[in-house]
């Protein structure tokens, strides 16, 4: 079952007198419980296409349905109710709260959605059960990675949406930080969507569709996937 | 460090808002200080206020203060009671008033007693309160005295006071201390610029006693009466002066004229105002503070406010976040400052209670005040902060995901002239630029400066101010040492008896009596002043300050009389005199006048005589004289009513500035909090904006003194600037105040003097420097290389 399908989505936008193509007649889809890597290299629209799956800008053309719902059509205050239930991101810079403990920036995320996962429990799963009370200038890059992750997961979205969820990070939190994003992929069977341009994080993924200015040049099933261990780069 | 915390059932939003409360902890205490000042200000006035207004209607009632008094030669008894079958007449009263010289073991020292008679009955006006001691028996040796004359000359019961009454000594015992509604605020007349309790008082006596010293058996020259309810004032006025006319009613005095009475209205009035509009300064000041903030807060947040969206929050819930800040600051300054208020508000009321010598306490709390307060402070504190967090609803998720673009480098005006930009170190450029680059915090600091100084300036100008009054008229306008005044009018001839009497330079004779002067349905009782045309006592300037003559025929008036009027020069007055049986006059307007202090007309000596009283006839003279036996030399003299010495006016004045010095004192710590507040908070709010710009500096090798003096050169900048912006500004709301502060008695020109704008620049540059100091600590614990490692504060 098809979890997000885009028809013909374009994106363009006007900087100074030129205008932009961000996408260009954007068309894939991804199905249900699916580990997505979108693959580019900056300025390929990528970013363009994760924020416009996750409700935070919408197409200049074309159409994207969660499920069978359209989600192009929104106003304002239905694209934050989808955020809210339907989607969780995990930024390359972890973008948690300074000022609030690791179950402290969970629960920011809890305390809005209808279904949320028990707080501890997704703590305990990306591992940090033992530092819950950590603020994250008590933390290092991965285990602010790790609250980023538990932030997303704990709202119980449908899908996960992860922008270089490893760029700011060293390769061997790295690897932990996607071993992570699988086992939330597997274990709770949510379907993630990572974009980066690190070609080596496509050996993992179940899909991957691969992005170059603006339009998608291949969108193939990776019928072995990798261990995530496995990978190096 | 890791702290076990329970687990918090505040929202996560909140509790991020309260720990940016206590991050930015310094910002938030010095706005609340000013919301704390404005509200406590605005409560414990307001509370004085209406405390101080039942206090004073209850007294009145209690006492049955007079609603009009008419003073008049001599009225017979009997005639009272004609006057109190008149309708609209509650009460009819008469009693005998006069003033008399107090014997002191100082011959040197001029001490009054104004002797008024007292029945003692229960019905009477304007009653006395018995402080200490007991009413008048009836022995006809008695005087009550009233608190403040006992106070200031440490008069007890039992002791024997000593009076000069028509050129005999008479000794009475005083019986009792008593307050009084007439005279709350003690005053011998209007030429009296402020009380001097020691040198005038006022004793009742016994009726028969009073007559006597009066010269009026059987007789009254005052008649004090109490209207009924829903009385037409003017009308019944009318009815009783016509009833009098035979008797010659001197003066009109109604309950808003009366003296005491219309300075304790006047000061509430100014209560009322005060606490209206303080406060409204000190919340704009926080609001302005609070939307620059907030303002800031927004934009440094942006990719906070990007991941809160982001995850789902709606921007109301964003912009709801942000404006608590601001209401937070609001209720809390609301709840606190309303609390400060209401314990300053019983003892503002006791102090005025006290320096108005009102013998009643009517504290009570309006706890009213404190959800106005709170309401008040909330609602300005939530649009500012409104005004200020707005910024949330544009930021739009996707794009506060991206670093923001930096802002166009642009060339500032003083780079287009290179001899002096090139002039410039780079530090100095560095400086010049940035006052020209963030321009709306530039404005503010500059805004901030300018209000602060204007407050300074009007604060320390005055005493200035006062002097220059005082020295204006009393050295300038008029300059005898004496006013002496005559109980009954006497020939010109008498000015040689006076200079045989005491040892003066020049004495002019004089002329002065209340007349009311009117133009159309406008009148005003003054005094009209008749002096020789030729005087050296007196030097009068027109409004455009240039001297003029006294003219021979017409008139000279003031101009705050020519406004009461609305007459101007040329126009005809008509004055219409209080004695029996004389016909209105009309006289021509010939000059107006600047009188600082008082209202009144002043004509020709002789044509004064000839057109509203009899020829060649004074009853006062003026007097230049160093002699300090002179109330020693006239006391025995029947005929002197009463003798005023400038010198003592001034003393009293002396007294009463060192008073003042306290109150400046308070309004220097008000000023300097709001200018302490507005430029620390923008000082802090700049070093987090600049942290990336000031960590650079420090890794270029800018040591942390170095980037200090950078900032405080910056503010300098600013501050000189706002010091001089600060003076037309102050000088507006001096002008403003002149205006708003002028009364009937006084018409005041608070234009700032060259002291006072440099005492001002001062107190402003030390609480700018202050404020500076506070946020060196901050550059102290900027941690440079942690600042350029992080994309975002």
């Amino acid at each position: 079952m098809n979890v997000i399908r885009a028809e013909h989505i374009s994106k363009s936008y006007l900087m100074g007198e030129i205008e932009v193509k961000a996408l260009q007649e954007a068309s894939f889809e991804i199905k249900e419980g699916e580990f997505v890597v979108i693959l580019g290299p900056s300025g390929s629209g990528k970013s363009t296409l994760l924020n416009i799956i996750g409700g935070m800008d919408q197409p200049s053309s074309g159409t994207v349905f969660l499920y069978d719902e359209e989600i192009t059509g929104y106003n304002e205050r239905q694209l934050t109710q989808y955020r809210r239930d339907k989607v969780g991101f995990v930024f390359q810079f972890y973008n948690i709260m300074a000022n609030l403990t690791a179950e402290e920036n969970v629960e920011l995320a809890t305390e809005i959605s209808r279904k949320p996962l028990p707080v501890d429990q997704v703590l305990e799963a990306v591992g940090l059960g033992e530092r819950k009370d950590h603020f994250p200038a008590q933390m290092s890059g991965g285990e602010q990675q790790r609250v980023s992750i538990a932030r997303a997961v704990a709202k119980n979205p449908d899908i996960l949406l992860c922008d270089e969820p490893t760029g700011a990070l060293d390769y061997s939190t790295g690897i932990t930080i996607l071993g992570l994003l699988r086992k939330v992929n597997r274990e709770m069977g949510k379907t993630v969507i990572v974009i980066t341009h690190n070609s080596d994080i496509a050996y993992m993924a179940d899909r991957v569709i691969k992005m170059r200015s603006g339009r998608i040049i291949d969108d193939r099933v990776n019928e072995s996937p990798m261990a995530v261990e496995d990978i190096k780069w | 460090m890791v702290r076990n915390r329970k687990k918090s059932r505040v929202l996560k939003l909140d509790l991020m808002l309260l720990r940016m409360i206590g991050r930015s902890k310094g910002q938030f205490a010095a706005v609340l200080t000013i919301i704390i000042l404005g509200i406590a200000i605005y409560t414990a006035l307001n509370m004085t206020s209406v405390n101080m207004n039942h206090t004073v209607e209850t007294y009145y009632r209690e006492n049955r203060f007079t609603d009009l008094t008419l003073q008049t030669a001599a009225v017979p008894a009997q005639e009272i009671k004609t006057l109190q079958r008149i309708a609209g007449v509650e009460k009819a009263m008469g009693r005998t008033s006069m003033d008399v010289p107090v014997i002191t073991d100082n011959l040197d020292e001029r001490v009054r007693l104004r002797l008024i008679t007292d029945r003692g009955e229960a019905d009477d006006l304007s009653k006395s309160t018995l402080l200490e001691g007991k009413m008048l028996s009836g022995s006809g040796k008695e005087i009550l005295i009233i608190e403040q004359f006992a106070n200031a000359r440490k008069i007890r019961i039992g002791d024997e006071l000593k009076l000069q009454i028509s050129g005999v000594q008479r000794t009475l015992e005083v019986c009792g201390i008593v307050a009084n509604p007439e005279y709350i605020y003690l005053m011998e007349n209007s030429q009296a610029v402020m009380p001097d309790e020691e040198h005038f008082g006022v004793g009742y006596v016994s009726e028969q006693f009073g007559q006597e010293a009066a010269g009026l058996p059987g007789s009254y020259n005052e008649v004090l009466i109490r209207y009924e309810a829903n009385v037409d004032e003017e009308g019944l006025i009318k009815k009783l002066e016509d009833q009098l006319d035979v008797y010659g009613v001197k003066q009109t005095i109604k309950k808003k004229d009366q003296f005491s009475n219309a300075i304790i209205e006047q000061e509430l009035t100014q209560l009322d105002s005060m606490a209206n509009s303080i406060p409204i300064l000190f919340l704009l000041v926080a609001g302005l503070i609070l939307m620059m903030m907030l303002s800031r807060l927004v934009k440094r947040d942006r990719i906070k406010i990007g991941v809160l969206k982001a995850i789902g929050y709606r921007d109301r819930q964003i912009l709801f976040h942000y404006v608590k800040y601001a209401l937070a600051a609001g209720v809390s300054g609301g709840l606190g400052g309303s609390l400060l208020g209401m314990l300053m508000a019983g003892g503002m009321t006791r102090m005025y209670l006290e320096y108005f010598h009102i013998p009643l306490l009517r504290i009570e709390f309006y706890y009213s005040y404190l959800v106005y307060a709170i309401i008040l402070s909330s609602v300005f504190c939530a649009l500012s902060g409104l005004i200020g967090a707005k910024g949330v609803l544009k930021i739009a998720p996707a794009d506060a995901m991206r670093a923001e673009a930096p802002k166009t480098g642009k060339r500032i005006l003083l780079e287009k002239y290179p001899i002096f930009w090139r002039r410039l170190s780079f530090s100095n450029k560095m400086i010049t630029k940035n006052i020209f680059r963030n321009k709306k915090r530039t404005v503010f600091v500059l805004a901030g400066v300018t209000v602060t100084y204007a407050m300074m300036l009007f604060t320390t100008s005055m005493p200035g101010v006062i002097d220059q009054m005082m020295n204006e008229h009393f050295k300038e306008f008029q300059r005898m040492d004496y006013n002496i005044s005559f109980a009954a009018p006497i020939s010109k001839a008498a000015v040689k008896d006076m200079e045989a009497l005491i040892d003066a330079e020049i004495i002019e004779g004089k002329l002065e009596y209340p007349f009311e002067l009117s133009n159309g349905n406008k009148k005003q009782a003054v005094s009209v002043i008749g002096i020789s045309s030729d005087t050296t006592f007196f030097t009068f300037h027109d409004v455009k300050g240039r001297e003029i003559d006294l003219p021979r025929r017409g008139m000279l008036i003031s101009q705050n009389l020519s406004r009461l009027l609305g007459v101007g020069i040329g126009d005809l007055v008509r004055v219409n005199s209080y004695l029996p049986n004389r016909e209105d006059v009309y006289i021509p307007v010939r000059g107006i006048i600047k009188q600082t202090l008082g209202m009144n007309a002043y004509m020709d000596l002789d044509t004064m005589g000839r057109q509203l009283l009899e020829k060649n006839v004074i009853n006062g003279v003026y007097a230049d004289s160093q002699d300090s036996d002179l109330n020693k030399e006239l006391l025995p003299a029947s005929n002197i009513a009463s003798i005023m010495s400038i010198a003592d006016i001034r003393a009293v004045y002396d007294k009463y500035m060192t008073m003042m010095v306290l109150s400046i004192g308070f309004m220097v710590a008000f000023s300097g909090v709001l200018g302490f507040s507005i430029v620390y908070n923008a000082t802090v709010v700049s070093l987090g904006e600049r942290e990336m710009e000031l960590s650079s500096l420090r890794v270029l090798g800018f040591g942390k003194r170095e980037v200090f003096f950078m900032i405080l050169k910056e503010n300098q900048i600013i501050a000189i600037l706002g010091i001089l912006l600060g003076i037309p500004v102050g000088k507006l709301m001096s002008e403003y105040s002149s205006a708003a502060f002028s009364t009937k008695l006084y018409s005041i020109d608070m234009s700032p003097n060259g002291e006072a704008m440099i005492m001002a620049a001062v107190y402003t540059a030390v609480f700018v420097i202050l404020a500076q100091l506070a946020t060196y600590r901050k550059i102290q614990r900027l941690d440079f290389l942690q600042a350029l490692k992080n994309r975002e504060s």
